[in-house]
């Protein structure tokens, strides 16, 4: 589903970002990327989708070669890897369901699929009853859940949480946790990228630890070992 | 056409939702075309006010005291046949003596000599207008080699250093002309210009947010490139209902100062209205198009 093959980013001279990394990730998984701030998270999460071009090596999603992706084909990219962040990216001045209808009319679907799909995504996140509060009306656990129920409009095949937790209590946290287990159920693969130890020790799932740019560790059912 | 119409819609919510930010682009807009036709206007009047004064240029030949009628007349023929050549008047000695006399009228000096002289003293002239002002050195040489017997006077010396000076001015005219029309043609299209990226500045987390979901890049252009056109064809038709009125107003204050010229500001602008006014549209709505694009390219990366 994912490859990075001695994929390799520098900014500049001196700042190696991604070193010679090499990661598999097959489809259907749920990995846990953990490492220290500045150690090429970040860059791996830009580079898969087709914000960063690396220097060397190669990204390959679903046997598509994104290395050096064309400008005009990043948005085809970004229908296939939902994304969601720390600080939700939500428009304030749109409802939750406009939000979630946002990522489809700006890709030119349907109006009657957009009335068909999104109260069932809003569904499946638990917001059907706070589908017209605007985002500073609702928790920040909310927010995220909206975030989710956009990210999946386009039904994507990976689903890429950067730091999906960063900005919400333990029982948000938690209860963003047990959505993305939900759908990586279904069948899309999952990729965390997070900070919260307690989090990735107790998801018990595969783990990829990034040191200075490059896979340290990658256990199966691992742990959070920095 | 479902992304037409959303691209319509999405454009005309982005004026409405923020139209304060559109009312200062619209205004911007409007200042800049505003510019623009008043120097449409300055154009016409420094073309009027060098018209008139090339108008004043002619140039004098006096003939001898017994020049024959008939002998006048045939001159008078063949210098309106020259090249360059608008129109030839001929004031005979009666008349060159009743224009002398009314122009000193008040001079009691000059009219009692010329009373103790008991004859006419002046010479019959032909007053000769050449069409295009510019090109007088040509119809001087023709007139300098004319071999007519009753002409008396062929040294035109003091009009080449006149109508040497009259070009001078009328081309530093122009040039300055040029130069203003150009620092304010630069100075409308940086305002323009800036106003349509702060617009589109203020936009920039839901461009970015566009992208991140997987909106087209033509997708996201589209909407900022719509409402650049309609801020420009909003901009163009309020100046149009603006500068009619003012244009009645002025139209009698230049026809009284330009008295005895044809100067109809009114005309100018209806005969011209649409290269005008459809290049004004054409060019503020290529400059913000331009904006919103590089702005939005700026903008749309995640």
């Amino acid at each position: 589903m994912i490859k990075f093959i001695n994929a390799t980013k520098k900014y500049g001279r001196k700042v190696v970002a991604l070193d010679n990394l090499n990661l598999h990730i097959r489809p259907g998984e749920f990995v846990s990327v953990v490492g220290r701030s500045g150690t090429g998270k970040t860059t791996l999460v830009k580079a898969l989708i087709g914000e960063e071009c690396l220097d060397k090596g190669q990204v390959m999603v679903g046997g598509w070669d994104i290395t050096r992706v064309r400008q005009s084909e990043v948005h085809i990219l970004r229908k296939q890897i939902g994304v969601i962040f720390q600080d939700f990216k939500l428009l304030p001045n749109k409802t939750l369901y406009e939000n979630v209808a946002f990522a489809m009319e700006v890709c030119g679907k349907k109006s009657s699929k957009i009335r068909d799909i999104v109260p069932q995504l809003l569904k499946i996140v638990g917001l059907q009853n706070k589908v017209n509060r605007y985002p500073h009306e609702v928790s920040g656990g909310e927010k995220q859940r909206a975030g989710i129920a956009r990210s999946l409009v386009h039904q994507p095949k990976i689903l890429l949480a950067d730091e999906p937790t960063g900005n919400l209590d333990s029982i948000n946290a938690d209860e963003i946790i047990e959505l993305l287990l939900k759908i990586n159920k279904f069948g899309t693969t999952v990729v965390l990228v997070t900070h919260n130890r307690e989090i990735v020790n107790r998801l018990r799932k595969r783990v990829v630890t990034i040191e200075n740019g490059t896979v340290a560790h990658d256990q199966v059912v691992g742990k959070y070992v920095l | 056409m479902i992304s037409f119409l959303r691209i319509i819609r999405f454009s005309f919510q982005d004026i409405i939702r923020n139209i304060w930010l559109s009312l200062i682009t619209i205004s911007i807009l409007i200042l800049a075309l505003i510019s623009v036709n008043v120097l449409l206007v300055l154009n016409l009047v420094s073309e009027t006010t060098m018209g008139a004064i090339e108008d004043k240029i002619d140039i004098n030949l006096y003939l001898t005291q017994d020049a024959k009628e008939d002998e006048i007349l045939a001159l008078k023929a063949k210098i309106t046949n020259l090249p360059n050549v608008a129109s030839v008047g001929y004031i005979s000695r009666d008349e060159a003596l009743v224009s002398f006399r009314s122009k000193y009228k008040d001079n009691v000096e000059i009219l009692q000599a010329l009373r103790e002289l008991g004859k006419n003293p002046l010479s019959p002239s032909l007053t000769i207008k050449p069409e295009d002002a510019s090109n007088y050195k040509g119809l001087i040489a023709h007139l300098t080699n004319l071999d007519e017997d009753i002409v008396e006077y062929k040294n035109f010396d003091d009009h080449e250093a006149v109508l040497n000076k009259i070009d001078a001015i009328s081309k530093r005219v122009n040039k300055v002309g040029l130069y203003v029309s150009l620092v304010f043609i630069a100075i409308s299209i940086l305002m323009v210009f800036n106003s349509i990226r702060m617009a589109i500045y203020t936009h920039r987390y839901e461009i970015g947010i566009m992208r991140l979901v997987g909106a087209s890049r033509w997708f996201i252009r589209a909407p900022y490139l719509v409402s650049a056109v309609t801020y420009s064809l909003i901009g163009v038709l309020i100046v149009i209902v603006a500068f009619f009125p003012f244009l009645t107003l002025l139209h009698p204050y230049l026809q009284a100062f330009f008295v005895g010229y044809e100067i109809n500001i009114f005309t100018y602008f209806t005969e011209n209205f649409a290269i005008f006014f459809g290049l004004q549209f054409i060019g503020a709505a290529l400059i913000s198009g331009l904006a919103s694009l590089i702005a939005v390219a700026k903008y749309s990366r995640v």
